[in-house]
């Protein structure tokens, strides 16, 4: 199949959707798959862009709930997305958060055909959404398979463009978990693991302090890996002095070193508080073999299969968690259990299946024409000259308006 | 002076709300019409695939059953389509799941599976075109103008497509 990807966001800045954009691509052409993905670039002449980027123009930074987005938008970007379909010849558009003003909706004003949408986002409160909803009602009625990575994304699609989703998971690479070696400088001593954002209080990581000295009364000797960003300094206050010993504090990992951390415990803990759509870093530490212990939360009893692949307990109890962390962790039959119903239970995730859970959704809307530039869009508009984008015209116009001004 | 250009003005903004909303309705056609294939398409494959594992099951009575449900499936006409396969999801239902015992009898179960899923896919999409549609068609302007033609009301396609 020929597949044509849209990504909104800027390929060159780290980000959730690029990261999804990039597995998904790498393996679709795995498994034998042509693919474009056209996207904003900031520094198209980069050599670690893949050869299957095709740049959209560089990023204007625009401020979009509540952060900074950098979006493409104008009459030049237009013109090579109609340019990039038009020479693509795909037999599905396959367009990412279509409902920011990005590329991938201009791809759906200027495309017309099997177009496959997929929504990333679980906030209920797109702006574009609330002010423009109407206006984008038209590009996304031309959509006909739409894809939600969670639940609560799900959600977001029923109640603001009315219809249904299709779920679809986010993928995770399990080859890269499994068989992690410990970070060096290990012993035997029973270990418990947390990772992530160390400040931010929905991760939870007071309930899990809350609730050491309570676990120290069960397992003498345990130990506390701690890695994420955040002020370590601050959170080595907010221990007892008389524990701070038994907390490690590694501060901010990199994703090569994930999968080692994971493997440092016996057990991975998950205090979250709220607001998890999905739990991808459950799967990860289920995918390294350490058997998880969770916060009592939608998304997490789906991942942990209801108890079946992990242990839950209530949420914000630190006496739970103590109890759950301590029973655990002084039962390794127990352990082994779950480690194997954890390996088992990520293969759902892995991109291997998901990719071809995604094309299962391409067969089944690429059953007619291909795609192709919709006629009312195709003479209206320009040809996209090589060297400029809409970033481009609007600092040149800006600069020659200031200098005029400064002559005056 | 004024008063006429007010009017043409009007007059060509109306002309452009008419021709935009008839086009759109012209795209959603266009999808419905895709779905539909689609959905019709996946169907067929589910009933092919559901009389190729009928062959392999052990107990001839339910094989029986099976079969008769997926040949209904297969050529019955098109008002009587849902209640069909309905009825087929029924009898996978009570079918299954089954053990097979060689290669032929697994692939055909995968091939069921598959068949199953896509059911699954091609309904809801089909589905949402057909609401999509649908909600442009019963607004006041589109309905009295007529905008959308002689086509025919799109319907949905409610079936239980969880048996597999």
């Amino acid at each position: 199949m020929r597949i044509g990807i849209a990504c909104p966001y800027t390929w060159d800045v780290p980000g959730g959707v690029q990261a999804h954009v990039r597995d998904l691509a790498d393996s679709l052409l795995a498994l034998g798959h042509e693919v474009s993905v056209l996207s904003p670039v900031d520094e198209p002449d980069r050599a670690d862009l893949p050869s299957y980027v095709v740049p959209a123009g560089r990023a204007v930074p625009v401020p979009y709930n509540g952060s900074v987005a950098r979006l493409v938008f104008g009459p030049l970007s237009l013109a090579r997305t109609r340019r990039w379909l038009r020479e693509g010849g795909f037999d599905v558009l396959h367009v990412h958060e279509p409902t920011v003003p990005s590329v991938s909706m201009m791809a759906c004003f200027a495309a017309s055909g099997p177009i496959v949408a997929t929504f990333h986002t679980a906030t209920a409160r797109s702006r574009a959404l609330q002010v423009f909803g109407t206006a984008l009602q038209p590009a996304l009625e031309k959509v006909i398979g739409r894809i939600a990575v969670s639940p609560a994304a799900r959600r977001v699609v029923v109640e603001h463009l009315g219809g249904d989703a299709v779920l679809i998971p986010n993928g995770v690479d399990v080859a890269r978990f499994t068989g992690a070696q410990p970070l060096p400088g290990r012993d035997d001593r029973p270990t418990v693991v947390f990772l992530g954002r160390i400040d931010e209080q929905r991760k939870g990581l007071a309930v899990l302090l809350e609730a050491l000295p309570e676990l120290v009364s069960l397992v003498p000797d345990v130990r506390l890996l701690v890695a994420g960003p955040g002020d370590v300094d601050e959170v080595r206050e907010a221990v007892p002095p008389s524990l701070r010993a038994r907390v490690e504090l590694l501060g901010l990992v990199s994703e090569q070193d994930k999968p080692r951390v994971f493997a440092s415990g016996d057990v991975y803990c998950a205090p979250n508080t709220h607001g998890e759509s999905f739990g991808i870093v459950l799967v990860e530490a289920m995918a390294t073999g350490t058997p998880v212990v969770a916060s009592d939360l939608e998304a997490f009893r789906r991942v942990l299969e209801d108890g079946r692949a992990g242990v839950l307990v209530p949420v914000r109890d630190p006496g739970a968690l103590a109890a759950g962390l301590g029973a655990l962790l002084q039962d390794p039959e127990r352990r082994a259990r779950l480690a194997q119903a954890g390996r088992a239970a990520v293969r759902t995730y892995d991109w291997s299946t998901v990719t071809r859970q995604v094309v299962e959704v391409y067969e089944t809307v690429a059953v007619a024409a291909p795609v192709a530039v919709d006629a009312s869009l195709e003479a209206a508009l320009p040809e996209g000259d090589e060297d400029v984008d809409d970033a481009g015209r609007l600092m040149t116009t800006l600069r020659r308006w200031t200098t005029e001004r400064v002559r005056r | 002076m004024t008063t006429r250009l007010w009017i043409v003005g009007i007059a060509f903004l109306v002309g452009v709300y008419l021709s935009w909303t008839a086009g759109r309705l012209d795209r959603l056609h266009a999808r419905v019409d895709a779905s539909s294939a689609a959905l019709d398409a996946q169907l067929v494959r589910r009933a092919a695939a559901a009389r190729a594992v009928a062959a392999h099951l052990d107990d001839p009575q339910s094989g029986h059953a099976l079969d008769e449900a997926a040949t209904a499936a297969l050529e019955g006409t098109a008002d009587r389509r849902e209640m069909l396969e309905n009825d087929l999801s029924r009898a996978l239902k009570a079918a299954l799941p089954v053990l097979v015992h060689d290669a032929a009898g697994e692939s055909a179960l995968a091939e069921l599976e598959t068949a199953s899923t896509r059911v699954g896919l091609a309904r809801s999409f089909h589905n949402a075109a057909v609401k999509d549609t649908r909600a442009i068609r019963f607004r006041r302007i589109p309905r009295a103008l007529r905008l959308a033609g002689r086509r025919e009301m799109p319907q949905f396609f409610e079936i239980d497509d969880t048996a597999v």
